[in-house]
């Protein structure tokens, strides 16, 4: 007995060293064998999923392409949740060097103070040619003259359409650029054609979508010009652009060939499986779908532009999903590597291949003459449209963004407005009481940041 | 229980008489020493109860920007502009209905199973199990498996609907279906938990006492109403406290299956104070309304214990 | 007008008789207690009245009517339990007014019997307290107040006393008997108590290892117990049993340490002799004479009780008066004269004075 007591204290400690020893090994070795004395970039993104892997790929390529930096990943959840751990974390050793923050989040970021301009890199750098990348894209991540944040995975909403079941019922497809009232006739027969058993069109309750058609339409939502002249006072949701927007969809619902999947990721997905399960026919989703929408189709599918009021040309719509930004919290040296590793990812060939691999649209021109992108377009020719749908459009101040802040709030308003309309609520009545509350969120938001 | 009083009293006057030799005094030592045991228990609610507490208060005094600092003070009337906000109030009302109704279901439903499964009859296991099977089932699980259920053109509901020509019902979009949607998913997560302990409760009533009622002449419905409730009234006391605070603090479902929508139908406090503070960054109302929040449960709390608490302990 | 069990038998597993082919009657009015040791199967037919148990074989008739397919709230009886079986969570008042209200009596009527009932067991002021408030006699008084109220004329108690101390035992007992004779109930009462049995009841029945060995007044059982078993249950300390063998006509030589005259002659050679302690003589003796050995002296006050080894094995215990003196190891002679019982071999009573043997 009196030997067990003896041994038991070295014992414990030596299992304890041992477990020491594995743990901090395993902890170091992560990070030093990767690194190599390579410097660190770490990476914020909110990318899951297939997209995931594809982003991967271009960190890899960027890692192995060079030998002085190391770029580091890492997941942060949902865009929204994204905005505010990135203004929270800022100036901690946590933070990251370079971060990808979403379309809607751009005056906040801007308004931070926290990230150093792209610009201020692409002046001392004669190697790169900022013109090959699409304008529309880099205004809408301009202010002042100023590239700000580089815009990265970038995708237009598209019309999606169940072209074989179309030609099953003998309807005859929308046009490339289809005015509301095209789509509705063609809902509306493959509903009535169908005996009912495939609902005509779904439009997910999504903010979105709402900003999209006032651009499409040439109306804007803030003053001063959606924000590109002058911090936002004001909003203006309920104007003729929504109305006719709004009234398209009602009058769909009220003919029985609408289905309402509602808001959210799983609205995402619910109306992808319904569209795939040749439920509902078509559909209105970022170009960023068409992997997924093709990969997984026995059908053939079809695309087309947004759609656009009747009576009018399209004005084009604006662009959505994320850019990247440089922290200034960071070394130069740091700063230095994220600014590369940008580049890096805007190259023609990465950009290519990202399309292919996710649906973004390639931002650089010289993409498009890439092998891997002719081949896809060569497979699948629909792939072809959200490209030209980018293409088309001239920038204005309308299909630029909204260069507002409290975004994040204003499509949940904008959202509770068309939740209201598809359940049979007054239009205008809606449209008023978003507008009420966006701007007395605005107000209070000017005057915390002391705007004018 | 069968102690008789007289040593109970017995037991009372020696610790009313020892308290009474020993009336003391701190001296400064003492101090000392009691701060010395308190002060872990002290700093820890202090940092992660006290601190919390009075910063949320705090911020909900002003404004807060962008980045999420207090810039403006503000006095009340974050909480003047929210109490009559229509949107607000209505976040109220929806969060007591879901509460009280997720509460009433809840204790209902796993009432009823408890009191059949206590019944001694063959094969009552397989039943036991299957009742409280969802207490093994975590929330992001039962939201994608109800997801599944309610989706409107491939759910389970849509497909029954669809077999018998019924216009599927619009579980999740439609704003009054939306609401039932996350009482009958709460309800159904919550059922394994309070099935167990109600019929834990159920099985220890002793059975002598409905053998007198039932001697004496009382029917089963009568022995369930006039014996089990009473008997059990204080684990039901138990369990209705926290399923009404489970339920006020409800978040993952609302997040994974109606984000509190549509039409805000769904938008609890918890949710509501999530997204307006990791959404849409406005600290400040986030606070407002997190204290508000506080207020409301510990009001309900109180009742809780005021009225029922007389009546549950014998 | 009275309750016959017939041929009751209950049967839980296929070779286990828990009780077997029991018959008795019991009288309209009258004080009948089931007495016997612990697992005799007591509780077992009380609850078969009572229609909480099922009973296997046989027939229970109450007042002319077969209760056996009928639930207890059908039986018109009442019932005392060990545990008292007081609802927690009522008041005294309410815990007696239980029944009343189950059968939905009218409410003045609830009202008058409750509280003529807890005046009758002196709990008129403790009326609103709960049972935790109240001391274990309190509770039983409470439960016997909820039997009193019921107008059932039937009532059944299940070793309501054990749970008490000795004194309150005595008391309890008293108020038991006084309550049954004031109401004239029928009062059917499980003991495992022999005392319990002799002091209260108008008829006994003496359970032992599932079937009946006696039925029969207090005084037949004591005076005349059916059996050996009988004879040893009854009285304390309990009779003296030595084997004996016939020496001649009229002479039993009881444990070949001394000897009794018969009354009458017998045909067995070998029986067993059963005496009474008070029956029983002890006198202080040399060791050539002594029979026994003192092993201890238990003094009672008025009286002592004297516990001797016989030398030629087994014990025996003496009541002797207070006033005669004994060492423990003091060497004594043990006689008895002719106050004995007789059984058999198998323990069957034949001592020859008109025993009554209710089977």
């Amino acid at each position: 007995m009196k030997n067990t007591k003896k041994v038991i204290l070295p014992l414990v400690l030596v299992i304890g060293a041992i477990l020491v020893a594995v743990f901090s090994n395993i902890l170091t070795n992560q990070s030093t064998a990767s690194s190599n004395h390579k410097t660190q970039i770490v990476f914020w993104h909110e990318l899951g999923g297939p997209s995931e892997d594809a982003l991967k790929k271009v960190v890899d390529g960027f890692n192995k392409s060079q030998d002085k930096y190391q770029v580091v990943p890492k997941y942060q959840g949902t865009y929204d949740e994204a905005i505010q751990k990135i203004l929270q974390t800022h100036g901690s050793s946590t933070s990251p060097a370079v971060f990808q923050a979403f379309d809607i989040s751009t005056a906040q970021m801007i308004h931070s103070g926290f990230t150093t301009p792209i610009q201020d890199f692409i002046d001392k750098d004669d190697s790169f040619d900022v013109n090959k990348i699409s304008p529309v894209a880099r205004s809408f991540y301009s202010n002042g003259g100023k590239q700000q944040g580089m815009p990265f995975n970038t995708s237009q909403p598209v019309l999606y359409y169940n072209a074989t079941l179309l030609k099953k019922y003998g309807i005859t497809p929308p046009p490339v650029s289809p005015t509301y009232s095209d789509i509705t006739r063609v809902a509306k027969e493959l509903y009535e054609k169908s005996d009912h058993k495939v609902k005509g069109m779904t439009v997910q309750v999504y903010g979105w979508f709402m900003e999209q058609a006032l651009a499409n339409s040439g109306a804007s939502l803030a003053n001063n010009n959606d924000g590109h002249t002058g911090n936002p006072t004001e909003v203006n949701l309920n104007n003729p652009a929504s109305v006719k927007f709004l009234e398209w969809i009602r009058e769909n619902i009220k003919s029985g060939d609408f289905i309402d999947y509602g808001s959210g990721a799983s609205a995402g997905a619910n109306q992808t499986a319904g569209f795939l399960a040749d439920k509902v026919g078509i559909f209105i989703q970022s170009s960023a779908s068409i992997g997924q929408l093709t990969a997984n189709n026995k059908n053939e599918l079809g695309i087309t532009y947004f759609p656009h009021p009747d009576g009018q040309k399209a004005n084009g719509v604006a662009i959505g999903g994320a850019a990247l930004w440089i922290s200034n919290d960071k070394p130069k040296e740091v700063q230095q590597g994220a600014y590369e590793f940008i580049k890096y990812a805007l190259k023609p060939e990465v950009q290519a291949q990202w399309q292919k691999d996710t649906g973004y649209l390639a931002l650089n021109k010289d993409s498009q003459k890439s092998k891997v992108l002719q081949d896809l377009y060569k497979q699948t020719p629909a792939a072809k449209v959200p490209g030209q749908q980018l293409a088309t459009a001239k920038p204005n101040y309308y299909n630029s963004g909204i260069l507002m802040e409290g975004m994040q709030l204003t499509r949940q308003l904008e959202e509770i407005a068309m939740e209201t309309v598809y359940n049979g609520g007054d239009i205008n009545k809606a449209l008023d009481k978003a507008d009420k509350d966006i701007n007395a969120n605005l107000h209070t938001l000017n005057k915390a940041n002391g705007y004018k | 229980m069968l102690k008789s009083p007289t040593t109970e009293e017995a037991i009372e006057k020696k610790q009313a008489s020892s308290k009474k030799r020993s009336t003391f005094k701190l001296n400064a030592n003492d101090k000392y020493f009691s701060l010395l045991f308190l002060g872990p228990s002290l700093l820890i609610l202090g940092l992660f109860v006290f601190y919390p507490m009075i910063k949320t208060f705090y911020i909900s005094m002003f404004l807060t920007n962008t980045l999420g600092k207090t810039s403006v003070f503000a006095g009340f009337s974050n909480y003047a502009e929210l109490l009559t906000s229509p949107d607000f109030l209505n976040s109220l009302v929806v969060t007591l209905a879901y509460v009280l109704g997720v509460t009433f279901f809840t204790l209902a439903i796993s009432l009823l199973l408890a009191n059949l499964a206590s019944k001694k009859l063959p094969g009552i296991g397989i039943f036991r199990t299957l009742y409280s099977v969802t207490m093994g089932v975590s929330v992001s699980v039962a939201a994608i498996f109800w997801l599944f259920i309610f989706n409107p053109s491939t759910g389970f509901f849509a497909i029954i609907a669809n077999a018998l020509k019924l216009t599927p019902i619009n579980w999740l979009t439609d704003p009054s279906n939306a609401m039932w949607a996350v009482i009958i998913t709460t309800v159904w997560m919550n059922l394994g938990f309070t099935f167990l302990i109600l019929l834990g409760a159920i099985e220890s009533v002793p059975q002598t006492l409905y053998e007198a009622a039932s001697v004496e002449g009382a029917s089963p419905r009568f022995q369930f109403f006039k014996i089990t409730l009473p008997m059990i009234s204080p684990t039901l006391f138990f369990v209705s406290t926290i399923t009404i605070i489970d339920a006020f603090k409800s978040f993952g479902l609302i997040d994974l299956i109606t984000k509190g929508g549509p039409t805000n139908a769904t938008n609890m406090l918890v949710y509501r104070i999530y997204k307006d503070a990791f959404y849409s960054g406005n600290y400040a109302q986030a606070s407002t309304e997190a204290i508000i929040l506080t207020v409301i449960i510990a009001a309900f709390t109180l009742l809780q214990f005021k009225f029922l608490e007389k009546k549950v302990n014998y | 007008m009275s309750t016959i069990l017939k041929n009751v038998t209950k049967q839980y597993d296929q070779d286990k008789k828990v009780l077997d082919n029991v018959s008795a009657e019991i009288q309209t009015g009258e004080f009948f207690v089931i007495v016997g040791p612990s697992g005799c199967g007591k509780s077992t037919l009380l609850r078969m009245i009572a229609g909480l148990t099922q009973i296997s074989e046989g027939t229970i008739k109450i007042e002319d009517r077969v209760v056996n397919d009928l639930s207890p709230k059908d039986r018109n009886l009442t019932m005392v339990f060990q545990s008292y079986a007081l609802f927690p969570f009522l008041s005294v008042w309410d815990n007696v007014a239980f029944g009343l209200k189950a059968r939905k009596a009218d409410k003045a009527d609830i009202e008058k019997r409750v509280n003529d009932a807890l005046k009758m067991v002196n709990l008129e002021e403790l009326r609103d307290r709960k049972p935790r408030e109240l001391s274990g006699g309190q509770r039983q008084r409470v439960a016997l107040a909820r039997a009193v109220a019921s107008d059932a004329k039937i009532c059944l108690m299940d070793e309501p006393l054990s749970n008490l101390d000795a004194q309150l035992r005595i008391k309890m007992r008293q108020e038991i008997y006084a309550l049954q004779r004031k109401l004239g109930l029928t009062l059917i009462y499980v003991t495992h108590d022999q005392v319990e049995a002799m002091t209260m009841a108008d008829h006994i029945m003496v359970l032992n290892d599932s079937k009946i060995q006696q039925v029969g007044t207090p005084e037949e059982i004591y005076q005349h117990p059916a059996n050996e078993f009988v004879a040893s249950f009854f009285g304390v300390p309990p009779i003296n049993i030595l084997p004996a063998q016939k020496v001649s006509e009229a002479i039993l030589q009881v444990n070949s340490d001394f000897e009794v005259t018969l009354p009458h002659p017998i045909a067995h050679a070998n029986v067993r002799v059963g005496i009474r302690p008070t029956d029983m003589k002890v006198v202080d003796s040399d060791e050539l004479h002594a029979n026994a050995t003192i092993k201890a002296v238990e003094f009672l006050g008025n009286e002592k009780i004297v516990h001797a080894k016989m030398s030629h094995g087994g014990e025996v215990s003496v009541i002797v008066s207070s006033e005669e003196v004994f060492q423990p190891y003091q060497n004594v002679e043990i006689t008895a004269d002719s106050e004995f019982l007789l059984f058999d071999v198998d323990g069957k009573n034949i001592t020859n004075k008109g025993a009554v043997t209710h089977a």
